[in-house]
């Protein structure tokens, strides 16, 4: 019942603002139906997509930005920067008259400078900053993730409009690393007010930032409303407004985007696209995601410490037949734990063949008998893999044609991520991974380095030879020899095969015919600027 | 105009088959009790015979096959009579050997309640004070919740899974039986011929089980169906949710779960056909719980 309220109220207040725009000559209101509601709205503190849809991608930017549609990282707010020869100081220039959004709460008085970037990193990174605790219980989930408190030695004024970052050690993707959500640049002048009003989580509440769109107000679980930033550094945008109504039913969402309730939608479910396709006043766009779904064995726990077994296993699952029956063919089987978008992808991999008889003898070989596994199969809809269970089921059946018995278990989310961690659990797990920053790094080390043994690694693996060939990877900046090593480190992957590896999925997202300039991001991001709508 | 008929065939007979004709005679008065009843026992069949007349095994799955429409539709194949789901799994043999898991369901979950809330109820009716007072306090606060989040909650507790689902349920349910056992026996306790077989010497069991507890069958039998079809509309809800059976297993609430997301798209059969099933097979028992209590009511006996 509530849920259609809300559905109403954002319905209403999506045509109220269409209507009051309609006075103005050619005001036009763009609606996206989002799918979740932010967990705040300063990204430092989260890790949801969903979260830095609302406030990364409309009200700030970063330093460097991903090229719209790619993961190449381009100047944002910096203009240019210099990396010193040993590779440990990064030098950046930032751009000049970068103007802060005037809204109804907050008016700035100057613009852009260095102050503004060494808030917005040191808020993160010192525990003594005043800003560092500013919302209890969280933490600055990403900055740590990416390792910044171990890399960074020190973040310094050169002058006004030039900072430079010293790291401890040389680190490749430092660059890709800036250009993320967390790394978003706040306004030291707006903190600097609500500290001395004393309202300090208001900078949570009410962002304000440099990017393409402002904020103008957020009603819980309902609507998120943007305007578009006149005194935008990139050019005001086509459109005047932006609203987030939240939607978190993919088949609701898919009937407001038909009504022409809303023009964009993320995750639509696999079984509606075909119609949409057919619809003639929706288009679909489609790309391969920077995704894997993979099912991780625990390498530690007898009998799949032994490769023999793991191969064999994998060699016995139909992973066309999850694309089928799980993706309606919207993805792609994987062969390499990386997605094929990313550089230094090995097209030279030859994939397990499906070969359940094959399979059989493997395992009568490697001595093993009367097997019996259980899966974990993800109780939620994730990107990579959008219903695990039905995969888990596919798997049961596959298994079972090798002779091995197979009980799928699943948890609440929060608990199936934190038990599924643990170095003595019971079975294989069915995860994956969407990538951050575009960098192989972020795949192999984050989720097969041997420190992420009781963490991101989930099949509890760690082979010395692949570890120092990521590591190495990590440490060198020249791509050419980067890619050497990580095509390397993808064959002894695939020679120990600690997971198998299921699918890279293709990201669709259905709009109405009119939207024209969005660009499908591979990080699964969704952001509109240089949207417009023709009709 | 039928007065005629009972009782010019019934009063000859002896006191059980006469007893027996009488409820036939008002039980089939009610026409859509006959049909519950009939197809109930369809089901029950069905429930039995289940591995020689489903076409093909309950988690087979045919890769080729995925997604078929049923028979009389365009692309349906004959030999999956009711189409296939998303793993290519006939529906139909699906949702007979799912008429097994609900027949069990209903029959253990109502067994237990039936069973534990006879004994609870009839010691507190019987022997009032605090024993009473603590029974039905204790009773009280389960039907304070809501009956699906505590079963929600129990299971929770327990792990979720068909067994531990059927546990929650039937304690859920525990508590209408008790009230209704207590209810009665307290209204035949005083009755003469209690005090009479009391001053006999009979034991409390024997009183208790012996001579009250045959007088207060009949609300218990109609309150027993009603509960049978709860208990598969709760088991088929706990599936839904996740917390009931688990995949592989057949059983219709997590048939439905697993067919969600075809709500809007073309497959209609794959959701639409569980949530048949289930709804037929609840009106059926309701129906022939209506017919039960008509001809077990002596206050809706019209004569």
């Amino acid at each position: 019942m509530n849920t259609y309220k809300k559905l109403i109220a954002a319905t209403a207040l999506a045509v109220l603002a269409g209507g009051m725009t309609m006075g103005a000559a050619s005001a036009k209101t763009f609606v996206y139906c989002s799918e979740a509601s932010p967990e705040g709205f300063d990204p430092g503190l989260y890790t949801g997509g969903n979260t830095f849809d609302a406030s990364a991608h409309t009200v700030y930017n970063r330093l460097l930005e991903f090229k719209p549609g790619t993961t190449e990282p381009i100047p944002g707010l910096a203009e240019s920067w210099e990396i010193s020869d040993d590779g440990l100081q990064y030098t950046f220039k930032l751009r000049k008259g970068v103007k802060f959004q005037t809204t109804d709460f907050f008016t700035p008085t100057r613009d852009l400078n260095a102050d503004d970037v060494i808030f917005s990193y040191e808020r993160q990174w010192k525990a003594d900053h005043p800003w560092n605790k500013y919302v209890t219980g969280t933490s600055w989930e990403y900055f740590a993730g990416m390792g910044l408190p171990e890399l960074l030695q020190s973040i310094e004024k050169v002058d006004d409009m030039t900072v430079k970052f010293t790291l401890k050690r040389r680190e490749a993707p430092f660059l890709a690393n800036v250009a993320m959500p967390f790394a978003s640049i706040m306004s030291k002048e707006y903190a600097d007010k609500l500290q001395a009003d004393g309202a300090m989580n208001q900078l949570n509440q009410k962002p304000l930032g440099t990017g393409p769109f402002a904020f103008v107000g957020y009603q819980q679980d309902a609507v998120i409303r943007y305007k578009a930033n006149p005194d935008y550094w990139g050019g005001k945008q086509k459109i005047d407004d932006l609203v987030f109504a939240i939607t978190t039913d993919a088949s609701v969402r898919y009937q407001k985007l038909k009504a022409g309730e809303c023009h964009l939608m993320p995750y639509p479910n696999p079984s509606d696209v075909a119609s949409m396709k057919a619809d003639p006043n929706l288009k679909v766009a489609e790309q391969e995601g920077l995704n894997v779904a993979y099912f991780a064995y625990n390498t530690t726990q007898a009998p799949f410490d032994k490769v023999e077994v793991r191969k064999a296993l994998n060699m016995a699952i139909n992973k066309q037949a999850i694309v089928d029956g799980v993706f309606q063919g919207l993805a792609t089987p994987a062969k390499n734990p990386i997605p094929p978008t990313m550089w230094s992808y090995d097209e030279a991999t030859v994939d397990d063949k499906y070969d359940p008889e094959a399979a059989k003898k493997m395992l009568e070989e490697a001595g093993v008998k009367d097997l019996t596994l259980k899966v974990w199969a993800m109780p939620v809809a994730r990107p990579y893999m959008v219903n695990a269970r039905r995969a888990a089921e596919l798997i049961q059946s596959d298994f079972q044609k090798v002779g091995v018995k197979v009980e799928i278990v699943s948890y609440e989310w929060a608990e199936y991520l934190d038990k599924s961690k643990d170095k003595n659990r019971d079975g294989a797990v069915i995860l994956g991974w969407t990538g951050d920053n575009g960098d192989p790094d972020n795949f192999l080390d984050t989720l097969l380095g041997c420190d992420a043994v009781g963490g991101n690694n989930r099949a509890q693996w760690c082979n010395k030879e692949f570890d120092e060939l990521v590591t190495k990877a990590k440490e060198t900046t020249d791509v050419a020899e980067r890619t050497a090593l990580y095509k390397q480190a993808q064959a002894v992957f695939k020679k120990e095969a600690p997971w198998a590896t299921l699918d890279h999925s293709l990201s669709v997202v259905p709009m109405r015919k009119g939207v024209e300039g969005f660009h499908q991001s591979p990080l699964g991001d969704f952001a509109f600027d240089g949207v417009d709508i023709v009709e | 105009m039928s007065e005629t008929t009972v009782h010019g065939g019934v009063s000859t007979d002896s006191s059980l088959r006469r007893r027996l004709a009488e409820f036939w005679y008002y039980f089939s008065e009610n026409r859509g009790a006959v049909i519950g009843l009939v197809f109930f026992l369809l089901l029950v069949l069905v429930a039995i015979l289940a591995p020689w007349i489903a076409p093909h095994g309950p988690a087979d799955q045919y890769r080729d096959a995925v997604l078929l429409p049923p028979v009389w539709q365009e692309r349906g194949n004959a030999s999956y009579l009711l189409g296939t789901d998303a793993v290519g799994r006939d529906i139909l043999s699906r949702l007979i050997y799912g008429a097994r898991y609900s027949l069990f369901i209903g029959v253990i979950v109502t067994s237990i309640a039936l069973v534990g809330g006879i004994v609870i109820g009839v010691v507190a009716g019987y022997f009032r004070g605090w024993v009473d007072t603590l029974i039905m306090r204790l009773m009280d606060i389960i039907l304070a919740f809501p009956s699906l989040l505590l079963a929600l909650v129990l299971v929770a507790v327990l792990g979720p899974g068909l067994i531990n689902a059927m546990i929650a349920i039937a304690l859920v349910f525990q508590p209408h039986f008790v009230r209704l056992t207590r209810a009665a026996v307290m209204s035949e306790k005083t009755r003469d011929y209690v005090i009479a077989s009391k001053v006999a010497g009979a034991s409390h069991l024997r009183l208790m089980f012996k001579t009250i507890l045959p007088n207060c069958t009949a609300p218990l039998i109609v309150q027993a169906t009603l509960s049978f079809s709860n208990a598969i509309l709760d088991a088929a809800a706990l599936g839904f949710l996740g917390y009931g059976a688990q995949p592989p297993t057949p059983e219709w609430g997590t048939m439905l779960a697993d067919a969600r997301e075809f709500i809007s798209s073309g497959q209609w059969w794959v959701v639409t056909l569980p949530g048949v099933a289930i709804l037929v097979t609840v009106l059926a028992i309701n129906l022939v719980g209506d017919g039960l209590r008509d001809a077990l009511d002596p206050k809706l006996k019209r004569s």
